[in-house]
């Protein structure tokens, strides 16, 4: 991208062209720091559901004053003679078309009405891309019931599913998540994948969350060398609301080292239950079924309960977390410590991320136990405890 | 920039990949997605309306008729 930037600038700045980027990205503001990072000055949509429907990514296409494609994927060395400096004609063209579901910032009632008439797959999806395109999360309920119903109509429609997938993890990353709503997720992507295998903006959506075996590459890891090359030329760097997961950040690896720790750090009787539920937790294995002998990310997420207006103890020894495996499972790592912020209380939710390798023989739905120990306090002000609690985690292993 | 310049390698590796098996699959047969992404030189783009990135001002395609453009499809992972 920076290099068509550089190159396509002076063109720009003559009239001579026009340059559009889509981003496939469900972050928006992640897309505006690379942006600002990259010094992209061309406008750039934002296409979080992939509704253009573009299975991979980059792709150039260069169109004509008619709007007709003169070049796919052109060569940066001869766009001007290809292209800028050819003279096209309309003739012989058939009209054009209007890509499915992308019409424009529709009627919102008449894409509803229409897909209550004629309750196809195709309508409900549509209806669903304009509630999540133009109104966003505040509608994130109905656009998730819009899939849904596309699905119903059509259980093979990977698009519903892929976006149905995005919508539930737009809703866990806002104060609007429910339980489950990262594992449904992924259960969504999943199934578009296995629907579409060939789709590799979907694929990649699923790698951005699972074990570093099947990453191609770290996916976010370029955010902070971004933010500090912004600051560096004396910008304010554009600000994340949702910031990059561990698992969006690994490394890639070839081989599973397993960190075993068979001791727990603290005793796993003894040390009071959190019976009151101060703190929920969550887990999201990804992807949701394994192979024997391959691996899965596991992401527990644990966040004090508001509606007891629990809170974090963070001047005591941080949320840890212990893996007690069943023989010939593996961990990496099987003891994990969170990061806590510099302030005396905090609320926050706090995921972490571990990776699990089932053996040869593992077969089903095999459960496996988390305990966390973490400091937590009733109320602002109240009385603050060690508790622990035993999570489970269930993998689902088979060909 | 060498990481993002590997990226993007390998994504557009993988889409010559993706591109081969469609091709390869769609002659005998259609079992590829019928409204997957596949504009042709010589036909009209399909117009299409998406948010602009960071105010969300609607942008269609057909809006830049008489001029020349050049649609790069991207990502920044």
């Amino acid at each position: 991208m920076p290099a068509w930037n550089s190159h396509t600038r002076d063109w720009v700045r003559q009239g001579k062209l026009v340059v559009i980027g889509i981003a496939q990205e469900q972050h928006e503001k992640r897309c505006q720091l690379f942006a600002q990072w990259q010094q992209l000055d061309w406008p750039i949509l934002y296409d979080p559901l992939n509704v253009m429907e573009v299975a991979g990514v980059p792709i150039e296409i260069a169109i004509d004053e008619y709007g007709i494609v003169r070049n796919l994927r052109p060569r940066k060395e001869t766009l001007a003679q290809d292209f800028l400096g050819k003279t096209y004609s309309p003739e012989g063209v058939q009209g054009a078309s209007v890509l499915a579901g992308k019409a424009a910032q529709a009627d919102l009632q008449a894409l509803q009405g229409h897909a209550k008439q004629a309750n196809k797959a195709s309508a409900w999806r549509a209806l669903g891309d304009a509630l999540v395109l133009w109104e966003g999360l505040p509608r994130i309920d109905d656009a998730i019931a819009a899939y849904g119903r596309a699905i119903g109509s059509n259980p093979k429609d990977g698009d519903a599913h892929f976006r149905l997938g995005t919508c539930y993890r737009m809703r866990y990353e806002s104060s609007q998540r429910r339980p489950a709503d990262f594992q449904r997720a992924v259960d969504h992507w999943t199934r578009a994948r296995q629907i579409r295998p060939n789709q590799y903006i979907w694929r990649r959506r699923i790698e951005q969350y699972g074990p570093r075996l099947a990453k191609p590459y770290p996916f976010y890891d370029w955010v902070g060398t971004a933010s500090a090359a912004v600051q560096a030329r004396g910008e304010q760097p554009v600000a994340l609301d949702t910031l990059p997961t561990d698992s969006e950040m690994a490394r890639p690896v070839r081989r599973f080292d397993a960190e075993t720790q068979a001791t727990p750090p603290n005793p796993l009787d003894g040390i009071q239950s959190d019976t009151q539920a101060l703190v929920l937790s969550e887990v999201t294995v990804v992807p949701p079924r394994v192979k024997p002998e391959k691996t899965v990310r596991v992401h527990v997420s644990l966040r004090p309960n508001d509606k007891l207006k629990a809170h974090w103890n963070n001047e005591a020894e941080p949320l840890t977390l212990w893996l007690e495996l069943p023989p010939a499972w593996q961990a990496q790592p099987q003891r994990l410590v969170a990061s806590q912020p510099n302030q005396p209380e905090s609320s926050e939710a706090r995921t972490l991320e571990f990776e699990l390798r089932s053996p040869a023989s593992a077969k089903g739905l095999c459960r496996l136990t988390a305990h966390a120990w973490y400091y937590v306090c009733e109320d602002l002000g109240g009385a603050c405890r060690f508790l622990h609690q035993a999570i489970p985690v269930a993998v689902t292993v088979g060909q | 920039m060498k990481a993002v310049m590997s990226r993007l390698y390998l994504h557009f590796r993988h889409l010559q990949l993706s591109v081969l098996v469609c091709v390869g699959l769609c002659i005998p047969v259609t079992h590829c997605h019928a409204n997957a992404y596949a504009p042709q030189v010589g036909q009209l783009h399909p117009d299409f309306t998406l948010p602009r990135l960071g105010d969300g001002v609607p942008v269609s395609l057909s809006q830049f008729r008489g001029r020349k453009v050049l649609l790069v499809h991207f990502a920044s992972w």
